[in-house]
């Protein structure tokens, strides 16, 4: 009963967030403003989506801001030769990096934390390779024939909701119904118990990598798309939010605690505060500190503090 | 005289278990008290309760005189009553003198700096007194562990100079880690205090409370049930008060041991690992239980967690079934067919935040997934079964494995090899911090395993455990089998002969 209540505070808090708005400009519950705004944060909800696996396995994963980066870069370098391959290539090369980090983790036996930081020093130097140092345009034509998928729309509904909500269900699926996803939310709670029970815990991190890249990945092919052009900093400013996403929704950052909807929620949440704050005027300089202060706020509230006898 | 250290009474209670029970025991001044016990006795709860760890829940406790409550190890610490831990609380990155005056570093300050030279000038005439001819600068990671241990007792010592009345020392099993020639120098140093300070020496090793105290304290299931000065002590009526009772033989279900062993279900020849256990060799049988006895340090727990994939032997083989066994990792021994309930239930045994059901079929993928995919039918299915054969008191099958009592818990664990069909079952102190009621669920299962030609490997809490459950018993002393026991149904051997073996 508690944790229902625990679970639903999010999805209160996204509401009052609408409707405060709402109070303050009317216009703002348009259902097109409303429609414009979640196809706006999907970029950010796909970029969280992977990431919560991997939070809740306990780990962390900032590399994600260079694979989405590097990936727009990859599919605005290759879709005029290439066409379809530079979209496999793009979110073969997000799921490489991901596994890169998976491998360091567990060979080298090195935290997340510094494992992924590097892989995201690796990914943005292909970046700025791939993309010869500049933003690389996307052409109309490219853009029609390729990304239609990723910025069209599909029954009056702008695409990238659609890519959104496909992504939901099949993360959520894969986190509620397979055995992968329960062992990713058993080595978040205990996992030398799993580890005792002969489980491959490596194989169930690598895999939570993987993902986490794979949606990094596809979240810069999205972003590369809607703005018409690849650059190796477009995803920067990202990371901090996208973490937010997966916190603010309720997934523990020490683990075992988690849902991909909650992220969902959490997307919207971060999106709504983004708005509401150019609303009340808060420049856009100053947004990043709201962030933060958001992001400590709910890693203090969700926290499991009997799993850390220290903090460092 | 008044004591420099007393209880009078002192009582604490954990749900399900008597911890202290009306314990008085007075230390006076300049004398050696020993106090020996089985695991399990109270001896670590008396030794939390004199550093302030712990509260008691009932009785007194006075120091040099006078009645107080000890809030902290650091309040202990400043009222004179310093302890020796048993896994040495040094800081390896620190130096000598930096150790010995941690917490103290105010004492030396100077313009708000730490003048070290002044620091290690007064560690100095601390290691003086304990005879360690060491530079205070030395960082602790370079000592050796009989130094370290030196480090610490020189520590607890500094606290001479500082208060007014006496100081107590508590050295809790300070002899474990130690070579022949180290505890030698140490028992001296021990002696020499004397002149100075009062000593409770904790030791399983009765030769060595022989040999150094003046007085002895026996305590047996949370109470002290002899004193006497050493000069009239025995080492054998030390050993009955520390046994005690009788035996008794429904407790352990002994009418449904096993009388005819099946065939042999797994050979362990010349097992080794350095530092831990060595030329380990027996035959198991199916339904048999076999019990595992010695004292911390044995090599008892190291040779369980080996078999459970969890510390990979140097040499030697295990086989189940003729199959050779591979030990490198939880998944082989899992393989194999070893099932492993470790000590430490709520890290190793479960996961907390996964439901009942969940827990019970962690160690059996595939079993309940087609194709990743979890059959969630099948498994409440087959977790409903499991409660109602092991008698688990749970609300569901989905309940959060956190709400269970410990026993319960214990039972899910079980579950979970039962479920996957582990041959081998090992059962590392099965029934520590079950509340009494539970124990005797847990030997009822361990009883209707073996009944249905499970072999098990005990480790109990108590020997008397060991004794009562196990139908052969490996006794091991400093990592080798040093005596082999048989303890069929009414013929159990006794605990005396087996102690004589572990120390």
């Amino acid at each position: 009963m508690k944790e229902r209540i625990r679970d639903l505070v999010p999805v209160a808090a996204l509401f009052l967030l609408v409707f405060g708005i709402a109070g303050y400009s009317p216009g703002f519950m348009r259902p097109d403003n409303l429609l414009t705004l979640t196809a706006d944060t999907m970029t950010l909800f796909l970029m969280a989506s992977g990431v919560t696996f991997v939070i809740m396995l306990g780990s962390i994963d900032l590399s994600i801001q260079g694979v989405a980066s590097m990936t727009s870069c990859i599919v605005a370098a290759m879709l005029p030769e290439y066409g379809a391959l530079a979209l496999a290539v793009a979110l073969a090369a997000g799921a490489l990096s991901g596994l890169a980090s998976g491998l360091v983790v567990n060979y080298l036996r090195i935290p997340s934390f510094v494992a992924t930081l590097a892989v995201g020093g690796i990914v943005t130097s292909v970046a700025y390779w791939a993309s010869d140092t500049r933003s690389v345009y996307i052409s109309q034509e490219d853009q029609d024939a390729w990304l239609d998928w990723a910025t069209g729309n599909f029954l009056g509904i702008d695409n990238e909701i659609w890519t959104g909500l496909v992504a939901l269900v099949l993360l959520t699926v894969l986190l509620s119904f397979t055995r992968f996803g329960r062992m990713v939310r058993a080595v978040g709670s205990q996992e030398r118990a799993v580890i005792a029970s002969g489980i491959d815990v490596d194989r169930v991190k690598l895999a939570a990598f993987v993902l986490s890249g794979f949606m990094a990945g596809l979240a810069g092919v999205v972003m590369g798309a809607r703005l018409g052009s690849g650059s190796p900093t477009l995803a920067n400013e990202f990371l901090l939010p996208a973490i937010a996403c997966v916190i603010v929704g309720g997934t523990a950052i020490t683990g075992g605690v988690g849902a991909v909807w909650k992220t969902f929620v959490g997307a919207l949440i971060v999106a709504v505060v983004r708005i509401g704050m150019t609303f009340v005027g808060v420049t856009v300089f100053a947004q990043q500190i709201v962030f933060g202060l958001v992001l400590v706020l709910a890693v203090a509230i969700t926290m499991d503090r009997s799993k850390v006898a220290t903090v460092k | 005289m008044t004591a420099v250290l007393e209880l009078r009474g002192a009582s604490k209670v954990f749900p399900g278990v008597r911890a202290l029970d009306d314990v008085s025991l007075r230390v006076d001044r300049n004398e050696v008290v020993g106090l020996i016990g089985e695991n399990g006795a109270g001896k670590s709860t008396l030794l939390k309760v004199l550093t302030g760890i712990y509260r008691l829940d009932g009785g007194e406790l006075f120091v040099n005189g006078e009645e107080t409550v000890l809030r902290n190890p650091r309040d202990a610490f400043d009222k004179g009553v310093a302890m020796v831990f048993q896994e040495q609380s040094v800081i390896p990155t620190l130096s000598v003198a930096e150790n010995i005056f941690l917490g103290r570093e105010r004492e030396f300050l100077k313009a708000g700096f730490i003048d070290k030279r002044a620091m290690n000038r007064a560690a100095r005439i601390e290691l003086d007194k304990v005879h360690l001819a060491i530079d205070p600068a030395t960082k602790c990671s370079a000592l050796g562990f009989a130094a370290r241990q030196m480090v610490e007792i020189a520590k607890a010592l500094s606290l001479d100079g500082r208060i007014e009345g006496d100081t107590v020392i508590l050295l809790d099993e300070p002899t474990s880690v130690l070579e022949r020639r180290e505890v030698e120098l140490l028992f001296e140093i021990v002696r020499e205090l004397k002149s100075r300070a009062s000593i409770v020496f904790i030791s399983h090793r009765l030769d060595e409370v022989l040999d150094v105290s003046d007085r002895i304290y026996v305590m047996r299931d949370g109470k002290v049930v002899h004193e006497a000065p050493t000069a009239t002590a025995t080492m054998h009526d030390l050993h009955e008060h520390m046994v005690g009772r009788q035996l008794d033989h429904q407790y352990y279900r002994e009418g449904r041991q096993r009388t005819e062993p099946g065939p042999v279900v797994m050979r362990v020849r010349d097992l080794s690992l350095k530092g831990r256990y060595r030329d380990i060799s027996f035959d198991l049988a199916e339904g048999e239980i076999l019990g595992l006895a010695g004292v911390v340090g044995s090599g008892r727990e190291a040779l369980a967690r080996t078999l459970a994939g969890l510390s990979p032997p140097d040499k030697g083989t295990v086989e189940i079934s003729g199959r050779r066994a591979q030990l490198g990792k939880p998944r082989g021994a899992v393989r194999a067919g070893f099932g492993f309930i470790p000590s430490e239930r709520k890290t190793e045994g479960m996961v907390a935040g996964l439901t009942v059901a969940e827990n019970m079929t962690l160690a059996a993928p595939g079993q309940f997934d087609s194709y990743g995919f979890i059959r969630f039918k099948a498994e409440r299915a087959e977790a409903r079964r499991w409660i109602d054969r092991l008698r688990i008191r749970t609300p569901s099958t989905d309940t959060p494995m956190q709400s269970l009592s410990g026993g319960n818990q214990q039972k899910v664990v079980l579950a979970k090899w039962r479920i996957v069909g582990s041959r081998v079952a090992i059962l590392d102190h099965p029934t520590r911090g079950i509340d009494v009621g539970a124990k005797e669920d847990v030997y009822e299962l361990i009883r209707d395993m073996a009944q249905e030609g499970i072999a098990v490997i005990l480790l109990g809490d108590t020997l008397e455990e060991v004794i009562g459950l196990s139908s052969r018993i490996l006794v091991l002393r400093d990592g080798a089998i040093s005596a082999r026991v048989e303890a069929p149904a009414g013929g159990k051997p006794d605990q005396i002969a087996l102690i004589e073996n572990m120390v």
